[in-house]
């Protein structure tokens, strides 16, 4: 159904990331956001995801904003840094979805609310760093993986789904070794991303924990957070609440902490 | 969000957060008309993987129990959860609990009758009484060996002694139980078990396909549990007399066992027994008599019914039918299959050793029925990806087979259906080994395709 060669060429295929968004990231790492805005303004896709973006609700702005560089000075360093990473993701994103019914700006809604809600974590946990900040930015790469390795097998996988429970990420590991996490993690290391960023992703399966006890902890409030997402109708609906498994036990001691911050009652 | 379907019950499992606005959107009307056209037992909400609840959450899925249970009596309710859940459960519904709880997947099994593996030694408690009967009795009508402990420290105590026991039961609750009728398979005899009063629901809560399909691959003893019938109307009269009658075509019997006849007329029994329904007053009479099960056709599971042969429509259609297989091989393992021979003959296994195989029937505009024999170890390779683990528990692998093997059913059924023909599959069955399968299908021919993926070769079978 899919074999390794099919995900060999499928990170092969991924195209390195833009010199444009390169130059943009290598002037946010060192605080200069007016140059950065000023080179992100040459990518006319990255300037409307950017403006796009930010004026979503969530971000909480009261009128729209329209110019880069007020976006990168409201934003400020870390969070401009995790916006260009969540347009590098899209850039993986189909023109049309086909095993899940999303859409664009479907997927950009998403983004938005993991981003958001990534950040409040980060804040109650003291951890904000701006590679930590960006970590959440690979998540929905899973989402897109998924889609481009089964959106021609949707029959098969229909099939199989409807006999066993299994999940993408497991049907994937059993066929060919890897998981959908492995792939985000080869992505990283494509784009040049932190370490950090592939390392917590990984842990944030649930399934393979790190030694490192603060990457575990941010993986388990990423996992929750993810599954926190996923169970809102608009994701429900696009087929994405059992896409990967989620593993209530990996988060059973953050819980609590997490309700807690989300005001669940 | 569609319901996994094993052993007759199928299973719901939303993940992470259930409130009034997520749960609504895990069942489309599309998914509700699906379930409601399952031929399952049951149908389960798992709450395994959901981290939080509410009333409202819950809500939406007893909508959807409630239509099932208007549709086809089938049992709902929860399952895979923790005494915390339990006790939520237990708090939103309090004295309204139409539903049942099942505290793990492999509880609702034993309560499952299509669940084909009995005798279980099952250890169970309630801290309510009628609650411990009401799952004794299920238990015992499914086949199964309930051990009742009487306190909750008894329950401790035993239960922490799994070795003696094959299940141990507590955290669960019988609601308004399912109407189908409860079906058990012993030695070569199906037993039914019906109670209390039966009218015109008959038709509805026994499971005809199942029945059918018991006939089509060989059963011919048909024991109708009667203990705890009060009496019966002559609709249900009706159902039954026309039940012997098509067993009679299959040269099988039908027989009623502590049926007390003093709520309802002799002149019915009278009918049935020209219908050709047998009477006996325990089920031991017949269970304990080899003779009599001789006679009654226990000792044979051979389909007797004129011997059919491979039709031109089915000669047609086969192309289809090897597709099916060798193209869920090559999504099971990744690799290549490949048709060596086809032959129309008697099934020709010539070394039996080592063997286990899975059917499944289909019926609807073309009937028949698939048979897959592997040598263990390459049925171990052929269900990898389902079983996940490397294990030599035969049990498992017989289990993953079927779940192979219906997949296969289940891609017949699409392809069938691309050319306007129309099916249903029927439960897989598995042997484990090859004596057993022969036993069922005898020397019925059939077409056998030698089958290979990576040079390990299997065998296909097609017959009627």
């Amino acid at each position: 159904m899919i074999t390794k060669d099919k995900i060999d060429e499928f990170i092969e295929k991924i195209p390195p990331a833009p010199k444009a968004l390169k130059e943009t990231l290598a002037l946010l790492n060192s605080g200069e956001l007016i140059k950065a805005s000023k080179v992100a303004q040459t990518d006319l896709a990255l300037s409307k995801y950017l403006k796009n973006l930010v004026n979503k609700p969530i971000y909480g702005f009261s009128h729209e904003v329209k110019d880069i560089s007020q976006i990168f000075g409201i934003l400020g360093v870390s969070d401009s840094q995790q916006t260009v990473y969540n347009y590098m993701t899209t850039l993986l994103s189909p023109s049309k979805w086909l095993l899940f019914k999303l859409n664009a700006k479907n997927f950009y809604e998403l983004q938005a609310r993991l981003s958001k809600r990534w950040e409040l974590i980060l804040k109650h946990l003291g951890k904000e760093d701006k590679n930590t900040i960006s970590a959440i930015t690979l998540l929905p790469a899973s989402i897109i993986v998924s889609e481009a390795l089964f959106c021609h097998k949707i029959k098969d996988v229909t099939l199989l789904r409807a006999t066993k429970n299994l999940d993408y990420n497991t049907i994937l590991a059993r066929l060919c070794g890897m998981d959908l996490f492995d792939i985000c993690e080869q992505i990283a290391l494509k784009w040049e991303m932190p370490k950090e960023i592939g390392e917590i992703i990984q842990a944030s399966s649930g399934l393979k924990p790190s030694c490192d006890e603060d990457i575990n902890l941010l993986a388990k409030w990423m996992h929750l957070l993810l599954f926190y997402e996923l169970s809102q109708p608009l994701f429900i609906e696009a087929g994405l609440n059992d896409f990967v498994d989620f593993q209530v036990d990996f988060i059973g001691d953050i819980y609590d902490d997490f309700a807690t911050l989300m005001e669940i009652e | 969000m569609r319901a996994v379907v094993k052993n007759g019950v199928g299973v719901f499992t939303p993940q992470g957060f259930l409130d009034g606005n997520s749960s609504s959107a895990f069942l489309s009307l599309e998914d509700i008309e699906a379930t409601l056209v399952l031929n399952v037992d049951m149908i389960l909400v798992s709450l395994k993987r959901v981290v939080f609840f509410n009333k409202n959450g819950l809500e939406v899925f007893m909508k959807l129990f409630s239509k099932i249970r208007q549709k086809n009596h089938a049992t709902v309710g929860f399952c895979d959860y923790d005494e915390k859940k339990y006790k939520a459960i237990n708090i939103f519904y309090q004295d309204k609990m139409y539903f049942s709880l099942y505290k793990t997947i492999d509880i609702a099994y034993l309560f499952s009758s299509s669940f084909q593996k009995q005798n279980k030694n099952v250890l169970l408690y309630s801290d309510d009484k009628s609650q411990r009967s009401a799952m004794a009795i299920e238990l015992h009508d499914n086949g199964h060996n309930p051990i009742i402990a009487q306190t909750r420290q008894e329950f401790r105590e035993k239960s922490s002694n799994m070795g003696a026991y094959d299940a141990a039961i507590d955290l669960t609750y019988l609601g308004q139980m399912g109407q189908k009728i409860a079906t058990r398979v012993t030695g070569n005899a199906i037993i039914y078990s019906i109670s209390s009063f039966l009218d015109a629901e008959i038709s509805s809560k026994f499971n005809i396909q199942y029945h059918n399909n018991s006939l089509n691959v060989g059963f011919r003893l048909f024991i109708f549990d009667a203990y705890k019938v009060i009496s019966m109307n002559v609709h249900a009269l009706n159902f039954f007399s026309k039940l012997a009658s098509s067993a009679a075509e299959y040269n099988a019997n039908i027989c009623f066992v502590g049926m007390d006849f003093e709520k309802t007329t002799d002149t019915f029994k009278e009918t049935l027994e020209d219908a050709g329904i047998l009477f006996y007053d325990q089920m031991d009479d017949i269970l304990k008599n080899k003779e009599l099960l001789k006679e009654l056709g226990a000792s044979s599971a051979a389909n007797t019914k004129t011997k059919r042969v491979i039709n031109k429509q089915t000669v047609t259609e086969l192309p289809r039918f090897i597709d099916a297989t060798v193209v869920t091989i090559e999504m099971m393992t990744n690799s290549k299959a490949i048709k060596q021979s086809a032959q129309v003959q008697a099934i020709d296994i010539k070394d039996k050793t080592d063997k286990i195989a899975s059917s499944i029937g289909y019926y609807g505009d073309l009937d028949g029925m698939v048979i897959l024999v592997f040598p263990k170890a390459i049925a171990k390779k052929a269900c990898e990806l389902l079983i996940g683990e490397n294990t030599n528990d035969i049990e498992l692998i017989l289990d993953t087979l079927a779940e192979l093997v219906n997949i296969v059913g289940g891609r017949i059924k699409t392809l069938l259906s691309d050319q306007n023909i129309s099916v249903d599959i029927t439960l897989p069955r598995t042997y484990n080994n090859v004596d057993s399968l022969l036993e069922v299908i005898q020397d019925r021919k059939g077409v056998q395709v030698e089958l290979s993926f990576n040079d390990d070769k299997f065998l296909f079978f097609l017959t009627r």
